[in-house]
């Protein structure tokens, strides 16, 4: 030991300094539960582990790994929307988990398998035999104002054989320190895969901590909750869904997540179709069979025949298709009747009758005043209760608020409260006001008391319910926050379940032994063909205008621009870019810089390279689940890096360097593609998309560029836009002539430019394509592309006219048709029949 | 009576059609005072499939699928139903609102005809402030139930001008009950969401009615319009009785019922899907024809 070791501090000093500087100040709110602070004001034993651990660690490495788990939530695009904003927003993860001991959770657990089991019976009565409502253990009206409630699903049989598959409970911790239900999740529950990505971000940030702690493993869950939709199916191999409302979902992020993560297809309404009483996924080799399908659509918008009729979302049908048990919809459509409040009532009575055995978790005390008695008993107790709509979101007749303590309205609104319970006390509810206990939270390099919800899930599995140990936890921002939801300022957190034994490590790998080796994913769904198709085109229409700007703007900058040759193709660069609809008509006029600008980034101009950049990250967006992390991230760099071009107007060579900079990110895309994506259907058509878009570029660049009276300067610009100088100065030691350009931009098949190569590498690639029939009969597509093959092989530059090139283009349009026509969703936007009118 | 009843209704799209799938509810119901001697639909083209179903409300459905290209769908709907409702009840029998109110929240039936499936908003109709104080100018305390609604069923027919320019499908009771007009469906949401508003279980009803021509005028076939109009529900006893707030009257003789549902989207005659990109044009012929007894 050295001799100034001896007057620094122990290192057990040093942490123990550390943690009281985050806690020194923590201070739990009177009379409110805490779980780091006990009652008695000491510290939690499992928390003194975790600070301890943290604490071991030195400051600059907590830091930066706190930053880690940032970079990495952006960097795997976690995100939620909230509805009605445009854009996603970034995953808010706290840094502290909440820690739950295992003896502690093994009552949660129970507590949540026996609601579980109790709400499925509830519906498998209420939607079956009827005698809970016939018998008066709960009277019809606590049914039927739940907009869940489906009359036209009573007497129908699950396919499934049950009517919840994935239930959560939202709970807290109430002053009395036990564990309370304050609301049950049935309709399509969300959160599963947030709590998995939150696990995943912060056992990577802490791996040695999260080992030492002995935390409970999500995997096993997720694995039970497959092998469940799997024993839904009638066959032994099932298809098994994820059914989203699509990319503007509040929680698609989740469900894209969820279908990678458990290898299931992730589909749209429109992606599906009912035929006699089954229902099938559209996909490039015809209709395959859905059997199982994850429903994460409220049930409202499923069947526009049978429920909404707005609805876009859903598929027509679908509800006769589980009539006549050709699908099975997990959870079942009306299983969310059991989110009503108006339930929680009858909950504990119910639980006795149909289980035997009193409610394990109690849920929040609640008199539903659709009875006189309970009615009168809230209208006594205003002061001390909260009220609350019987079976939706909002209070009735009270606009957007969502619950009130009639204590703190104003005496008139209160009078209207207590009137409107007196006329329709159906519509209302009376709870005891919900206190939640409060965990830490890190608040400006500190722990801060901060109250929370904690969301469990659980699954039925052939073994029974499965309760996932960890859930998904939402922290408030307030010390006096009552409601708590993904809004503004809220943070998820990490579960910990803390098990008293090491624990094993769990993935969601099966046993070696029951591995098939398969190399190609087939039946690639139309919707993802079509935008991978799109995704592809629009990638590479990006780079042929900015290939376009770059060109423009480093004419005008060279010396020899005033020449009127050089003045020459620079107007001709502007009339493609306002062809292309990258400038208005009447910005051709305008100086270089400035049309070059506004081709780069005006959001008003469909053809900028901004809103081609957007084009491409929409239809990215819907592939989502198919792209690896590196590429979603570079699509959404593309966009950013366009609009984060200054305010101010710019010069040529600043727009020079933007363009640059966009292109690398192209190409970065391209590599990254041509490196990572699996040689299946998806990349054929990514390929063919490219392909046919720079083909088509490429002749419509030829006919203005190259034509039959074509300048030198126009030349030389057609060599500069599709790259290839260096190969026609290697070629060619003569100055540009016409037939040589020609050659290298149509025919040459050796030139990753030409139309030739492009129309070569499409026509091999839709050879790798299903077929619908085994007759022999070539389809359509591969019909059009072998014969332009031939056609362009047999070309020669110094015949080829004008008009010819323009009868190449619109093939090559007739291609792309003919390519959409057959593998992608034809007319599947409906249109709806008009309601009939003419009523009398 | 004894009525022949028909009903054409003739899609033409502007562009073809790949496929169609429907629901219609174009067969009438028995009972209540009615019973349907035959009744058929025949769709052209000829449906891939075409399937009868009794629907949550007990009325019969038809779940048509065509999957041939078309340009014109024809829909026609051919019954002959005899009526003999019951006369409606002596007023002053019934029994008061509020227990009526009561009885329904009480209920312990969830099958179609249960009054609790008939209290609360729906998809078109929702509860609005305007009407329930409009309904309560006719229910004062302990009044008599169908005393108070065949009040509430004339001030309708009085207070509101039958205006088919005025609303469309889509209008919301709210915002026909602000410009006191409207047509048949107007009516009929509206005193719905009038009655529900006080807590009374009503259905809206779609159907027909027969026509009389004015005096010397020879009856027009295929001018008489699908009809709709209330059945508001008196508490055990009395059940289901309909209100017509378009003519001031209760359903009778001349009305003929083919569906009941919560509002327009339980009981629409038909609604579909369909794979098309073009628009198209609707006409509706429907003729109510008394039989003459022989």
């Amino acid at each position: 030991m050295s001799a100034s070791a001896q007057f620094a501090p122990s290192r057990d000093a040093l942490a123990a300094e550390r943690v009281a500087g985050w806690t020194g100040e923590y201070a739990p709110l009177p009379g409110i539960p805490d779980e780091f602070l006990g009652a008695d004001g000491r510290r939690r034993p499992h928390w003194d582990r975790l600070l301890g651990a943290l604490a071991g660690l030195d400051a600059q490495e907590v830091e930066q790994r706190f930053a880690a788990a940032d970079r990495r939530i952006r960097s795997r695009g976690m995100a939620y929307r909230v509805p009605g904003e445009a854009a996603e927003r970034v995953w808010p993860l706290g840094r502290m988990p909440l820690l739950i001991p295992e003896a502690e959770w093994r009552d949660i657990a129970r507590g949540v398998a026996q609601r579980a089991e109790l709400l499925e019976r509830v519906l498998a009565d209420v939607y079956g035999e009827g005698s809970l409502i016939a018998e008066g253990a709960l009277p019809a009206a606590a049914l039927a104002g739940s907009p869940d409630f489906l009359p036209g699903m009573r007497g129908v049989a699950p396919p499934g054989k049950r009517w919840l598959r994935l239930y959560a409970a939202d709970i807290g911790r109430g002053p009395d320190g036990r564990w309370w239900v304050l609301g049950d999740r049935a309709q399509a529950p969300s959160g599963s895969g947030y709590a998995l990505e939150n696990r995943l971000v912060v056992s990577q940030a802490f791996p040695d901590i999260y080992r030492e702690m002995n935390v409970e493993r999500l995997a096993p869950f997720f694995r039970e909750l497959r092998a469940g939709l799997k024993s839904s199916g009638e066959r032994a191999e099932p298809r098994i869904g994820i059914l989203t409302p699509g990319p503007l979902s509040p929680t698609y992020f989740e469900q894209a997540y969820l279908a990678r993560y458990l290898g299931l297809l992730l589909v749209e309404g429109d992606d599906l179709t009912m035929r006699e009483g089954r229902v099938f996924v559209r996909t490039i080799a015809g209709l395959k069979r859905a059997d199982v399908l994850w429903r994460h659509v409220d049930a409202d918008w499923c069947d526009p025949l049978e429920l909404n009729p707005n609805s876009r979302i859903g598929v027509p049908g679908l509800f006769d298709a589980i009539r006549a048990g050709g699908v099975a919809i997990e959870n079942m459509p009306g299983a969310g009747l059991v989110e009503s409040r108006a339930l929680l009532a009858f909950l504990p009575k119910l639980a006795r009758r149909l289980l035997g055995e009193d409610l394990i978790m109690p849920n929040i005390a609640t008199w539903w005043c659709g009875q006189p008695q309970e009615r009168e008993r809230v209208l006594g107790a205003l002061d001390s209760i909260c009220v609350a709509g019987a079976f939706r979101d909002r209070l009735p007749g009270f606009g957007e608020r969502r619950g009130a303590a009639p204590s703190e309205l104003a005496p008139a609104e209160r009078a209207r409260l207590v009137d409107a319970i007196a006329r329709r006390g159906v519509d209302y509810v009376g709870q005891d006001v919900a206190r939640f206990s409060t965990t830490p939270r890190w608040v400006d390099g500190k722990l801060a008391p901060r109250p929370f919800i904690l969301r469990v899930f659980a699954a039925a599995t052939p073994d029974g319910w499965r309760v996932m140990p960890g859930g998904f936890c939402r922290i408030a921002d307030k010390a006096d926050a009552r409601v708590v939801s993904m809004g503004e300022g809220v943070e998820s957190a990490d579960v910990w379940v803390l098990s008293d034994r090491p624990v094993e490590a769990a993935s969601l790998l099966p046993a070696p032994q029951d591995v098939r080796i398969v190399r190609l994913l087939g039946n690639l769904p139309s919707r993802a063909a079509d935008n991978l198709f799109w995704f592809g085109r629009y990638l590479e229409r990006a780079e042929a205008t900015l290939r376009l700007i770059r060109c423009l703007c480093a004419r005008a900058v060279d010396p020899d621009a005033p020449m009127s040759g050089a003045r020459q193709s620079i107007e001709g660069l502007k009339a493609m870019l306002v062809s292309w609809g990258a400038i208005k008509p009447e910005a051709s006029a305008r100086t270089s810089a400035q049309v070059g600008g506004a081709a780069l980034r005006d959001p008003e101009n469909y053809g900028s390279a901004f809103c081609i950049a957007r084009s491409a990250h929409g239809a990215a967006s819907i592939i989502r689940e198919r792209l690896t992390q590196q590429s979603w991230q570079l699509v959404g760099r593309l966009e950013s890096c366009l609009t984060e071009a200054p305010g101010r107007a710019m010069g040529e060579p600043e727009i020079i360097d933007r363009a640059d900079e966009a292109l690398t990110v192209i190409a970065a895309l391209s590599g990254l593609f041509d490196e990572n994506f699996n040689r299946g259907a998806g990349w054929i058509f990514y390929e063919v998309g490219r392909r046919a878009e720079r083909a088509v570029a490429t002749c419509r660049l030829a006919r203005h560029f190259a034509r039959e009276d074509a300048t030198a300067h126009n030349l030389d610009v057609m060599l500069d836009l599709i790259d290839s100088q260096i190969t026609y100065r290697s070629r060619y030691l003569t100055g540009v002539a016409l037939a040589p350009v020609r050659d290298m931009a149509l025919l040459d098949p050796f030139n990753p430019r030409s139309v030739a190569f492009q129309v070569n590498l499409i026509d091999d690639s839709i050879a790798g394509l299903p077929v619908l029939r085994q007759d022999g009969i070539v389809e359509e597509p591969r019909r059009l592309s072998t014969q332009l093959r031939a056609e362009l092989a047999t070309q020669s530059a110094k015949k080829i006219r004008d008009a010819e090139i323009l009868a190449v283009e619109q093939r090559l349009t007739a291609l792309a048709e003919a390519i959409a026509a057959r593998y992608f969703l034809q007319g599947a936007h409906h249109a709806r029949a008009e309601k009939v009118a003419g009523l009398g | 009576m004894i009525f022949d009843v028909s009903h054409v209704t003739r899609y033409r799209y502007g562009a073809p059609v790949a496929a169609n799938a429907g629901v219609l509810r174009l067969l009438p119901r028995t009972g209540d005072g009615q019973s349907v001697a035959h009744a058929q639909v025949e769709v052209r083209p000829q449906p891939a499939s075409l399937v009868e179903r009794a629907d949550a409300f007990g009325n019969r459905t038809l779940h048509m699928r065509i999957e041939t290209p078309h340009s014109e769908l024809v829909v026609t709907s051919t019954s002959r139903v005899r009526v003999e409702r019951a006369a409606p009840p002596m007023p002053a029998l019934t029994p008061p609102w509020e227990d009526v109110a009561a009885q329904a929240a009480a209920s312990s039936l969830l099958a179609a005809q249960s009054p609790a499936m008939a209290i609360y908003p729906s998809r078109l109709v929702e509860i609005f402030e305007p009407a329930t104080r409009y309904a309560l100018q006719s229910f004062g305390g302990r009044r008599p139930i169908y005393e108070a609604a065949s009040e509430l069923n004339a001030r309708m027919k009085a207070d509101f001008a039958y205006d088919a320019k005025a609303t469309e499908v889509t209008t919301t009771p709210a915002a026909a009950f602000a410009k006191r007009r409207g047509v048949c469906q107007d009516f009929a949401h509206v005193m719905i969401a009038a009655l529900r508003g006080i807590g009374l279980p009503a259905l809206y009803v779609s159907g027909y009615i027969r026509t009389v021509p004015p005096p010397g005028k020879a009856r027009l076939a295929g001018s008489d319009a699908s009809h709709a109009w209330v059945s508001l529900w008196c508490g055990a006893g009395f059940e289901w009785l309909g209100l017509d707030p378009t003519n001031a009257i209760p359903e009778g003789d001349d009305h003929v019922v083919v569906a009941r549902g919560r509002d327009y989207a339980d009981a629409s005659p038909m609604e579909g899907v369909i794979l098309s990109s073009g628009g198209h044009e609707l006409e509706v012929e429907v003729d109510v024809a008394p039989v003459l007894a022989r």
